[in-house]
């Protein structure tokens, strides 16, 4: 399995924003994580990436554990990839240097290199004819393509999305879902927090129901939406569907 | 109009008169700046630190040098620790204005990293950029845009604040303008001269300033490409 996650809790000041949380998630496997707000949902992608400490349990990826001691913590996250709700794309690059920059800084590949991969994923997106453009003169669907582009440049092994169509205008929506749709279905592993139910139920291997930082119920998409187990969860789906 | 004339000879007389010396102003005013710019970016990242030896050191370097005026300094930086390790009045000089302008560049460094929105350290390091590689290449060329009209009015205020010198006997143009109007009883005119030398390069400065912005804006952020 690519992701194990041993009882791992997660607290910011009062709030315990995890408590005891266990997940494993194989290679290819699509998981999304359902949960009303302040669940823990994006608590628990942001500790996959180490962008948050845990402070007891055990989080392996890829056979390697990540914990503050680890010193090479920004080299476990090259096998991790994260794609942001507010994009976080560079404002003072252009679309291609975006793209390119982590690939030339952290990957180590010259400028040629990068560029060749930067101009085929962003093909991919249908974003090859803004490489030149700052990401300030894109739409929201256009700069979370980018977004996409740009961690799959580091060639991850995981994907995490953090609520990721969540910022965009509705007519947008679709674009990047389509983009998330094919990386699935290329074998991508992926972990993703998202209010979309009709993704969730059409690509998802698996749904994980969160809340107050907990996994409530984790089960298949056909049975979590046709016959949910847990009472919160039946909750939750009224309000939602 | 004789009257006119005449007063315009003096004038022109004591402008020309000046600007033999005016390097010297631009000459101190640049080489502190340079020392600020240093100082400043070696102690704005250092209030930032994560090492508390650090940023307590930092904090102290600002708190004492932006906390005592600048004639004090001066007179310190010359006649007190100049007499001990035997400084020359120019580097005396550029270094009290250098250090005391580096306390306030060092805020107005911090600040403009602080500008910056933590999910773009955020991003930078979830592709495996370690802190420094984020700073370098993510942060700070954005805190640059941001930091560039506030740094720039300090070089300004650098400038007005050299004529200090004067005081330790740096023939700069105050010091040469003080001579000029002891020696033929021409106050009046020979500090409306210096008065106007100052404005002269500000004046230019700050057109140098917006030029800079405008070269550096990025289409959609921070400062309009068409703002004047």
């Amino acid at each position: 399995m690519l992701i194990d996650i041993k009882n791992i809790s997660c607290r910011f000041g009062n709030v315990q924003a995890l408590k005891d949380v266990s997940l494993t998630v194989d290679s290819g496997e699509v998981v999304v994580i359902l949960g009303p707000s302040g669940s823990g949902k994006s608590t628990l992608l942001r500790c996959l990436n180490a962008l948050e400490e845990i402070q007891s349990g055990e989080l392996n990826i890829d056979g390697f554990r990540i914990d503050k001691e680890h010193l090479q913590i920004h080299e476990i996250r090259l096998e991790v990839g994260m794609v942001f709700q507010q994009f976080n794309l560079f404002p003072h690059l252009t679309v291609i240097e975006n793209v390119n920059i982590a690939q030339k800084i952290v990957r180590k590949r010259t400028d040629q290199e990068a560029r060749k991969i930067s101009i085929e994923l962003l093909n991919k997106v249908e974003m090859d004819d803004k490489l030149d453009v700052f990401p300030g003169q894109l739409s929201g669907g256009q700069k979370q393509r980018v977004a996409i582009s740009r961690a799959l440049a580091m060639n991850p092994k995981i994907m995490l999305f953090d609520e990721v169509t969540s910022a965009l205008d509705p007519e947008m929506i679709g674009e990047v879902l389509d983009v998330m749709k094919q990386l699935a279905s290329e074998g991508m592993t992926m972990l993703v927090v998202t209010h979309e139910i009709g993704f969730a139920k059409e690509v998802a291997d698996r749904i994980v129901f969160l809340d107050e930082g907990k996994i409530v119920e984790d089960n298949n998409p056909t049975d979590f939406f046709s016959f949910p187990k847990t009472e919160r969860a039946k909750e939750f789906l009224a309000k939602v569907l | 109009m004789d009257w006119l004339s005449e007063q315009f000879t003096i004038l022109s007389k004591i402008f020309f008169y000046l600007i033999q010396v005016v390097h010297w102003t631009i000459l101190i005013s640049v080489c502190a700046y340079v020392v600020a710019l240093l100082f400043g970016l070696i102690f704005g990242l250092g209030r930032i630190s994560q090492n508390r030896f650090i940023k307590a050191l930092s904090g102290a370097y600002i708190n004492v040098f932006r906390g005592i005026p600048l004639l004090v300094l001066i007179f310190f930086f010359y006649f007190g620790l100049g007499k001990i390790i035997n400084l020359d009045r120019f580097v005396a000089g550029v270094l009290a204005i250098g250090v005391c302008y580096g306390a306030y560049m060092a805020e107005i460094l911090r600040s403009g990293i602080l500008a910056i929105d933590y999910g773009q350290h955020e991003a930078a390091m979830s592709l495996g950029m370690t802190k420094w590689q984020a700073m370098r290449h993510i942060i700070l060329p954005q805190s640059f845009r941001i930091v560039v009209p506030p740094a720039a009015n300090e070089f300004i205020a650098c400038l007005k604040d050299s004529s200090l010198v004067m005081i330790i006997g740096l023939r700069e143009i105050t010091q040469a303008g003080r001579e000029y109007a002891n020696q033929n009883f021409l106050d009046f005119h020979t500090w409306l001269v210096v008065g106007l030398l100052y404005l002269i390069m500000t004046i230019s400065l700050s057109r140098v300033v917006k030029v800079i912005e405008k070269k550096f804006a990025i289409h959609g952020y921070g400062v309009k490409k068409n703002a004047n």
